[in-house]
């Protein structure tokens, strides 16, 4: 976990495209819900959102992609297993058409909120996963 | 449900002469081709012109665009092109820089050298349609040396051509792609409209409140903001190029949201043509009625397109693409049903341009010039939302103009909170979306609509080939014009970038080199995201 009992989620939209509104939105959900947030922006590479990630220390990865290029998440799972940090959470947003969203889940993505997805599917989803990643720990 | 319009004003059941009473018709309204213009600027309305029909282009490479663009003629788009630029083009950083060719022709056109453009228009004719090339602003004076280099390259007087290949200098304050600093975009935003209002060149510059309102401003902020922003923008021009306001005022063109309030829509952009005119005239002493004018095209709102059953969003643009053409305008682009999912596929595309057609066609709508005129509901809202608008202006022009409110992140915090409050109003049922918060399907059950993409291989392509044609240029011309350029660009920002950037663009220099040169001689990196360094030596 987080230095305090809160969850602490990265929040980077991926590659070049600027339509960030989306990953604002989603910070202050999670900030409201009591989780701890860091929002790298716009302009980051899968590397950069990899080494925030491990400078962090944060138990969930939030991603909001809007160009139909998905290897980049692809790239970012990979080198989350590279950092022996594939047991991180991995979440998706964005405009992702389906048969992408079951490719992602395939290559270990948690789930993924399609546009107008309610803060509460989001917040139960993290919550979720981090209770079930503490009992395995402990 | 709320029934508020929605920037929050509330709605009554009814409405009667009352709520108009202080309406006077010659003061506040007009006939249609009469100042203040609320009604329109032509008095026979759509039958002297009907609203140009057109659809978004750019995906994968620019010979891939020129076919959608062909297909698009086919579908009827006859006055005009609509082409974005892929999101490294935006930056601009070059296909293949070692992070834009991940994304090369994603999203967009990756239109980042004159041999780019020249594929693009292949046997498309610079003259007889509109030519509209969105995205980003420094690339958009490298666009308008594309097409002063085609059309001299063709033999085409560009007096001829007409359409817009600029825009303004904020867009990447509302989430577009658009890596420059703000006085580098506004240096070359004042140099590209310079250039085309001495050169009296009919292309217009594009100062969009769509982005705004795409990323969750409200109708009435959506006023302030475009009004604050054509006021300071058109005052530069004016007053730090020594131009006249008359020759100015032909440079604007709005691109204007129309989402699915569909009375609140209509409001809006018939309180713009009235704010701009009075603005025209008062502040700006215009002296032509052609000033009073602002050009106002729609857009109607991706941002309603709903990633749950898609097929609803084909009434959704349907019901857009009818107010904005209720509402009087001079464009049309729709966003498609696929808009939460992918770029437009082919049926999505027919489908947007169908809708505009049967609107145009079978509704009657261009028979009457402002058919609304009149109604006592909208005539109020008219009045509400202009009304609105003016205090939110009056703020930000208390922050000292639109340039120093975004500095001072107030334009930004206002958008950050209407779009919270957008999303709240969803999520507690305030606002209903039909397959989002009422009337939900499982997923399983939903309609597969057909998904056009990119693959990575595409991208990976368009790299390749810009890596390989980079080599076989005439390096040493472009080394010379590279030099002028950074010459002229350590120059006093009052020094005209856009004959230097012309004679690079013909030399083809690709966009990435030429605005990392010009970044360059302003003491910035040559490239935005730090990777690449200057390939060239000025000494």
């Amino acid at each position: 976990m987080g230095s305090s009992d809160r969850i602490k989620v990265l929040v980077s939209v991926i590659g070049l495209d600027g339509h960030s509104i989306g990953a604002e939105v989603v910070c202050r959900m999670l900030m409201d819900a009591g989780m701890e947030v860091v929002y790298l922006g716009i302009y980051q590479t899968p590397e950069m959102i990899v080494q925030a990630a491990i400078q962090e220390d944060v138990d969930v990865i939030g991603i909001s992609s809007h160009a139909s290029n998905y290897g980049q998440i692809v790239q970012l799972l990979n080198l989350l297993k590279e950092n022996h940090l594939e047991d991180t959470c991995v979440i998706c947003g964005g405009t992702i058409p389906k048969h992408q969203m079951e490719e992602l889940k395939k290559k270990g993505v948690s789930e993924i909120f399609p546009p107008q997805s309610t803060s509460e599917s989001i917040v139960n989803h993290i919550v979720s996963r981090c209770r079930n990643r503490v009992r395995q720990e402990s | 449900m709320k029934r508020e319009t929605d920037y929050g004003h509330s709605i009554k059941s009814v409405y009667t002469p009352k709520d108009i009473e202080d309406l006077h018709y010659e003061r506040d309204l007009g006939d249609p081709g009469f100042y203040p213009y609320t009604r329109g600027y032509y008095p026979d309305g759509y039958r002297s012109r009907v609203w140009t029909r057109r659809m978004t282009a750019g995906l994968g490479s620019s010979r891939q665009t020129n076919e959608v663009l062909k297909q698009y003629r086919e579908m009827g788009q006859k006055g005009g092109m609509l082409v974005i630029c892929d999101r490294t083009n935006a930056m601009p950083i070059d296909p293949d820089h070692p992070i834009g060719r991940r994304e090369a022709g994603v999203l967009g056109w990756p239109g980042a050298s004159l041999l780019e453009f020249e594929e693009l228009m292949e046997d498309i004719p610079l003259t007889g349609q509109s030519i509209t090339l969105l995205g980003s602003c420094a690339m958009s004076s490298i666009r308008l040396a594309y097409l002063v280099a085609l059309a001299e390259k063709r033999g085409v007087d560009l007096n001829e051509v007409h359409g817009s290949v600029t825009e303004y200098p904020f867009c990447s304050t509302f989430g577009q792609t658009d890596a420059q600093p703000l006085d580098l975009n506004l240096k070359l935003w004042l140099d590209s409209s310079e250039y085309i209002i001495r050169n009296r060149i009919r292309m217009r510059s594009g100062i969009l409140s769509q982005h705004f309102q795409e990323s969750g401003g409200n109708n009435a902020q959506a006023l302030a903001v475009e009004m604050a922003m054509l006021k300071e923008l058109c005052g530069l021009l004016v007053n730090e190029r020594g131009l006249d306001f008359d020759d100015v005022a032909l440079l604007p063109y709005e691109l204007v949201s129309v989402g699915s309030r569909f009375f609140e829509e209509i409001a809006k952009i018939r309180a713009l043509r009235r704010m701009w005119a009075k603005m025209a005239r008062e502040t700006f002493k215009a002296r032509k009625e052609k000033s009073c004018q602002l050009l106002i095209s729609v857009h109607t709102s991706g941002r309603t397109m709903t990633y749950q059953q898609p097929l609803n969003n084909i009434a959704r643009c349907a019901i857009q693409t009818l107010a904005g053409a209720m509402a009087g305008c001079t464009a049309i682009d729709n966003a498609c049903l696929d808009n939460a999912h992918a770029e437009p596929s082919p049926l999505a595309a027919r489908m947007s341009l169908n809708t505009q057609h049967i609107v145009a066609d079978e509704t009657g709508v261009t028979d009457v010039a402002d058919p609304l005129g009149g109604s006592y509901f909208v005539e109020y809202l008219t009045n509400k939302v202009e009304e609105e608008a003016y205090k939110i202006w009056g703020k930000i022009e208390e922050q000292g103009g639109m340039i120093a409110a975004v500095q001072k992140g107030y334009v930004q915090k206002m958008l950050k909170e209407s779009a919270e409050e957008k999303h709240r109003e969803v999520e507690r049922g305030d606002r209903l979306i039909v397959g989002v918060n009422e009337l939900v399907i499982p997923p399983e059950e939903d309609y597969q609509i057909p998904i056009k993409e990119l693959k990575a291989g595409d991208s990976e392509d368009i790299a390749r080939r810009m890596e390989e044609w980079k080599k076989t240029r005439n390096m040493r011309l472009i080394e010379e014009k590279m030099g002028e350029l950074y010459a002229n660009a350590k120059k006093e920002d009052r020094f005209n970038l856009m004959p230097s950037i012309i004679e690079a663009v013909k030399a083809y220099a690709t966009s990435g080199e030429i605005v990392g040169v010009i970044r360059k001689a302003r003491g910035l990196s040559y490239d935005p995201l730090g990777v690449l360094d200057c390939p060239f030596d000025f000494r």
